[in-house]
């Protein structure tokens, strides 16, 4: 102990070793430090790219066991793996925490060393050697000049920056001003679209009528004769109620008064610039007027089978035609219309060439016409979502469920899910899509998270009708007259029933009632619920494949053969 | 009003427990088994944040008292290594007084904010300090300013037509951190801090990496952080000039004998000055008035300028940020969505109010722009103003804006508190 | 230019005015100050697990770690939190663990019950068992930052980048927003939240 004390004593009286070890005390913890901060660096730059704990190669193995899932060999390939990137991970970090630290430790070695050193340095106050009056001046003139050009050079960066920058909020009142057409309160009050205001099978109005018969006249308010064939649906706006009919000379446009039934005006629409010479291909299940009409309020607008496509005013006067170009569609055309701010959007798949087309409104000029040829024929209507959150419009067809911008036409999402002719048309409730095709599958999509289904259901698939959702479940009718009601959010069935006739129509859910019509034109009231409750069924006399309009106390239905006024 | 806060913030708390989805129900245990308790490790005592207000005063008191009376460089030192040791590695940097300008800007024009006492007694201690004894804070206590002292290896002169330019880099610094704070767009400061990594021994890359750079950079530039970047350095630089007592080179009388001349590392010690002025007095005067007359155009003009920023400058606002991605989706212009977006819809909240919100915020940024363009104007103007104007030096005098006291120069004085002169065989160097 | 004694006068006139002004901010900003202090917190009912709190927080390991709210807890067998979706089987094998650092530890209770205890030394708060628990379980298993790690920034880093804004400042009287009854506890304390 005493020669312990002893050997410092005399160390610290030897000031030449005393230096040389500080100098090698730098050096050593120099170049310690210096290997550190490379090595710091080299684990940071690996981790960035290589990060364990994000290992494609585990991602992949994972995905192959989704498809292999009984794999013992490539379970034992997994297990080894993630263990690998753990350990790799927590060694990351131990790495991490240990070199910063040995790095701060040499560093102040490093510094007390060089400190140590300096301060046996005898320095001897050193003399400024520019002291010169003139070398001031100098100084002074270049420093201002210099203050003055970086002051000038920071204005004209600002300047530039501000001539490049641009505001893309400007004025919040723009965005709505943006917003042509009815609000969606207007909408909802109407029935202005195939399947309601939403596109989505939902009806927003009250004391409906609940027991009708057809035959008897019982609760039925007036009846007319349907003026032309067509399978297109009645529309609603206001006191006027529309439809179209076709056969193979002619295609009309007729508004009804809802009080009474009787005609308010027809128009014939012809004289179609590029109207084409030859009929298109259709089978009497869709006719020369499947499309169903679309109204803003404003203007009414229609689509036959032949690519016609026509607006007027709700008064009946001609505004506009043209022609689509004559479809190449073996069952003929049925996607109906929307109508969406200024613009009018067709899902116009036929033969080689499936688009999704915007026309103005105002004019019927193409605003914008979105390419879709990787999808396959498609017979049902677009779905449009709006109102909460941005809006898309979403088509349905093999293999892509695609949802577009609406105002753009520019993709948004897609999901390959389909199979088969799609027909019936999206159903959509709390952010989730349900799309569906016989011999396919029904599958629920969430519009947050798009890529993968929530979920899939296999069995009594919808051919022709569309299902309909409300936040919690889901109701699919098949054309066999099976309806089937699903957990919206897991795909738990929770109850199906059999009905004696098969569905075309699609049902629409009005409060916690479904209407659901039959091909024979009876109405199938039923409870919404997760338990099956029968409310009522109420016949129509005549068959019907169309789907029931539904206003204030009032339901519109178009039978083959009849159009009538259900209410009291 | 504060009572009925109260109560629907309660209410509102209660109901957001109770409405809580259960999809699965409460399991009944028969085996006597028995939940176990979270565990909620409590935060730092409130009690330690008020010592650490002690600790601040006692280092502010302990400095001032080693520069002023002691006048020694070695326990100034001594007192460096221990901020950096205490506010540093075992505060770890947070909270600082540079960072609480942030703090006092924001609680200025955001009524909600309730702003911790601790933060406004770090805000104000040092400049009370600084008002009296100059910027002893700068000196040992400021662990930033601590960090960068203990590397000054071989300190350079800078030319001064650099230093004075970069001696306004601080002012534009300031000035946008306070624009960022009022509006609550947040505490740039703190984001771009480059030393706090270190006292963490953890942090970002690019923020390790500018520590790193301004700490090598600092062995031969003394202290760059402190001179050309400081945004609190400012008004420390102000209030020092105003101080009561400010350290002095000599402790007694000055002989004019240049030992000190090259001693200060930041530049900050005036030469005596020739008896006259070296320029024609007319044409200085004349300049001056010139000067004075383009002020109120340069603020204008740069308040002009930095005000048409306001759309740049107000997306760091995060709601601008959100609005203005939302606007982008929903114009088609951008077709994938982000995080933000998507959980900003989620929650269904309006649009058009974030919209208003996002509008609002820039209105105030482009005020804040037109002050932020005036008050650099003003400060550009001062800067040429004081590079015009004589000020005569009759002996070897601090700069007491710029000087930090660190007690560097004390020990080249060859003058006694007496006035005697006494040769020293060697100078402190720390 | 200027003689001294106008220089000392107008010095000390400034210096005055200088203190004055100091002053009235301190009492500006005493009057909006409270003597509590504020730490930063996530509101689990905000978080959208995002996954940036792993990565974001200026600590190599993030202070943010998951916690659960065992009153809350379903003890499901099949634990969305716990199991990669469509894992085959309910064990503890790694291609059947959601938990990219295996910080669940799953036990065995009692028929069909399975307790679930996250162990905070692996757990590095990505929040993939929030969002498995949240969206098909009870949601009992949620993020939050423990303020034994969290070194209270003046800008809380995650908090900057949290895309759904999810971060405040709280009193750190009640520093925890948590689910269940454990959160009761915290909320109990509120009128600390008065000044």
């Amino acid at each position: 102990m005493v020669k312990m004390r002893l050997l410092f004593k005399e160390l610290a009286e030897d000031r030449p070793l005393l230096r040389k070890m500080a100098q090698r005390t730098a050096w050593i913890s120099g170049v310690f430090a210096l290997f550190l901060s490379v090595l710091l660096i080299l684990n940071y730059l690996q981790f960035k790219t290589h990060d364990p704990l994000h290992s494609p190669a585990l991602t992949q193995l994972m995905q192959q066991l989704q498809s292999d899932s009984e794999n013992q060999a490539l379970k034992e390939q997994i297990r080894a793996l993630d263990l690998l990137a753990r350990k790799a991970f927590f060694i990351h970090q131990w790495q991490l925490r240990t070199g910063s630290f040995l790095l701060l430790v040499s560093i102040i070695l490093m510094l007390s060393a060089i400190k140590y050193l300096r301060s046996l340095e005898r320095i001897l106050p050193s003399f400024d050697s520019k002291a010169a009056t003139d070398e001031l001046l100098l100084d002074r003139l270049s420093s201002r000049r210099l203050v003055i050009w970086s002051g000038a050079a920071l204005v004209l960066l600002a300047f530039v920056a501000g001539l490049l920058s641009e505001n893309q909020l400007k004025d919040p009142k723009a965005v709505e001003l943006a917003k042509t057409g009815p609000s969606l309160e207007e909408l909802r009050q109407n029935w202005p679209h195939f399947r309601g205001p939403d596109t989505n099978g939902h009806a927003y109005a009250d004391s409906l009528p609940t027991t009708w018969n057809g035959s008897s006249g019982e609760g039925i308010l007036w009846k007319v004769k349907s003026p032309k064939p067509g399978f297109n649906s009645i529309i609603v706006w206001g006191s006027k109620l529309f439809f179209s009919g076709a056969d193979e000379q002619t295609q009309s446009l007729y508004c009804l008064d809802v009080t009474n039934g009787n005609t308010i005006w027809e128009r014939e629409i012809k004289d179609v610039p590029g109207h084409p010479s030859e009929l298109p291909d259709v089978t009497k299940d869709t006719g020369f007027a499947a499309p169903t009409c679309a109204t803003d309020g404003q203007n009414l607008y229609t689509l036959f089978a032949n690519g016609d496509i026509a607006c007027v005013d709700l008064q009946g006067n001609f505004i506009w035609s043209k022609n689509l170009g004559l479809p190449k569609n073996h069952y003929g055309h049925s996607s109906s219309l929307v109508t969406y701010n200024d613009l009018l959007l067709v899902q116009y798949d036929h033969g080689e060439s499936k688009s999704l087309l915007a026309l103005r409104k105002s004019n019927g000029k193409t605003a914008y016409q979105t390419k879709r040829n990787d999808v396959q024929l498609s017979w049902a209507s677009p779905l449009l979502v709006q109102g909460s959150g941005r809006d898309e419009i979403i088509l349905s067809a093999t293999p892509f469920v695609i949802a577009y911008h609406p105002s753009t036409g520019k993709e948004i999402w897609r999901n390959k899910c389909m199979d088969g002719e799609v027909a019936p048309s999206p159903a959509y409730a709390a952010g989730r899509v349900f799309v569906v095709n016989e011999y396919a599958r029904l599958a629920a999509i969430d519009i947050a998270n798009p890529s993968i289904p929530l979920w899939i259901y296999e069995e009594d698939l919808s051919e022709v009708s569309s299902p309909v959702a409300n936040d919690e479940l889901v109701f699919m009718p098949s054309s066999y007259g099976t309806l089937t009601c699903l957990d919206a959010l897991t795909g738990v069935k929770q109850w199906s029933h059999d009905f004696d006739t098969g569905f075309y129509s699609s049902p629409i859910i009005a409060g916690d009632t479904i209407y659901l019509m039959d091909l024979k034109g009876v109405t199938h009231l039923i409870k919404a619920a997760r338990e099956y409750q029968l409310i009522g069924e109420n016949a129509l006399g005549e068959s019907a494949v169309t789907i029931p309009a539904f206003m204030t106390g009032r339901i519109y239905i178009r039978g083959d053969e009849h159009i009538y006024c259900i209410g009291s | 009003m504060k009572k009925w806060i109260f109560i629907s913030l309660l209410l509102f708390v209660s109901l957001s427990f109770t409405q809580v989805l259960q999809r699965f129900p409460k399991p009944d245990f028969q085996s006597g088994y028995e939940r176990p308790v979270m565990q909620t490790p409590a935060p730092r005592s409130l009690v330690l944040e008020y010592l650490d207000v002690g600790v601040l005063l006692l280092v502010l008191s302990l400095t001032t008292y080693f520069a002023h009376r002691r006048r020694s460089r070695r326990l100034i030192f001594t007192m460096m290594i221990f901020s950096i040791a205490y506010f540093g590695f075992f505060r770890k940097g947070c909270i600082c007084p540079v960072g609480s300008v942030q703090n006092v800007v924001y609680s200025f024009f955001n009524a909600d904010y309730v702003i911790p006492l601790t933060v406004v007694l770090f805000f104000l201690l040092p400049l009370i300090f600084t008002l009296f004894f100059g910027r002893t804070f700068c000196a040992a206590v400021c662990p930033l300013g601590a960090v960068q002292d203990v590397v000054v290896v071989k300190p350079l002169s800078l030319p001064k037509w650099l230093s004075s330019v970069l001696s306004l880099f601080p002012f534009i610094y300031l000035g946008f951190a306070v624009l960022f704070a009022s509006v609550g767009a947040g505490f740039i400061i703190c984001r771009y801090d480059p030393f706090v990594g270190f006292f963490r021994l953890s942090g970002s890359f690019n923020m390790i990496f500018l520590g790193g750079f301004l700490l090598l950079l600092g062995t031969i530039v003394a202290r760059p952080y402190c001179r050309f970047l400081c945004p609190y350095g400012v008004l420390l630089n102000w209030f020092s000039r105003l101080s009561r007592r400010h350290v002095r080179i000599t402790p007694s009388v000055c002989i004019n004998c240049r030992l000190c001349e090259a001693s200060c590392p930041f530049d900050a010690i005036h030469k005596p000055t020739t008896a006259e002025i070296p320029e024609d007095k007319i044409v200085l005067v004349r300049r001056i008035i010139l000067i004075c007359i383009l002020l109120p155009l340069m603020m204008v003009s740069s308040g002009w300028m930095i005000s048409r920023l306001y759309v740049p400058l107000a997306s760091v606002h995060p709601v601008v940020s959100l609005a203005e991605e939302i606007k982008l989706e929903d114009s088609g212009l951008r077709t994938e969505v982000s995080d933000a977006t998507q959980a900003f819809r989620a929650a269904g909240k309006s649009t058009a109010d974030l919209f208003a919100e996002a509008h609002a915020v820039q209105q105030k940024v482009k005020t804040g722009g037109w002050i932020l363009g005036g008050f650099l104007g003003l400060i550009f103007g001062f800067k040429l103003i004081r590079l015009t104007a004589y000020r005569r030096y009759s002996e070897y005098e601090i700069d007491q804006g710029d000087c930090l006291s660190c007690g560097r120069c004390f020990s080249y004085c060859p003058v006694d508190k007496n006035g005697q002169t006494i040769i020293r065989l060697n100078t402190e160097v720390t | 230019m200027m003689s001294p004694s106008r220089r000392e006068f107008l010095k000390s006139g400034l210096g005055s005015t200088a203190l004055l002004a100091t002053g009235g901010v301190a009492g500006f900003i005493s009057s909006r100050s409270g003597t509590g202090d504020m730490v930063w917190q996530l509101d689990p009912n905000i978080c959208i697990q995002c996954e940036k709190c792993a990565v974001n927080c200026v600590l190599s390991e993030s202070a943010v770690k998951c916690v659960h709210s065992y009153s809350m807890c379903g003890y499901c067998d099949l634990c969305s939190g716990y199991l990669e979706p469509g894992a085959k089987d309910r064990d503890t094998a790694a291609e059947n663990q959601l938990c990219p650092t295996g910080a669940i530890k799953r036990t065995y209770i009692e028929d069909p019950y399975f307790e679930y205890i996250i162990d905070e030394k692996l757990c590095i708060g990505c929040g993939k068992c929030v969002k498995g628990c949240g969206a098909f379980g009870n949601g009992s298993l949620h993020l939050q930052v423990r303020h034994d790690r969290c070194v209270n920034c003046n800008e809380c880093r995650i908090a900057r980048s949290c895309p759904s804004q999810a971060f405040r400042r709280v009193p750190a009287e009640t520093p925890y927003i948590l689910r269940g009854e454990e959160g009761m506890r915290f909320v109990k304390q509120i009128p600390s939240l008065q000044k």
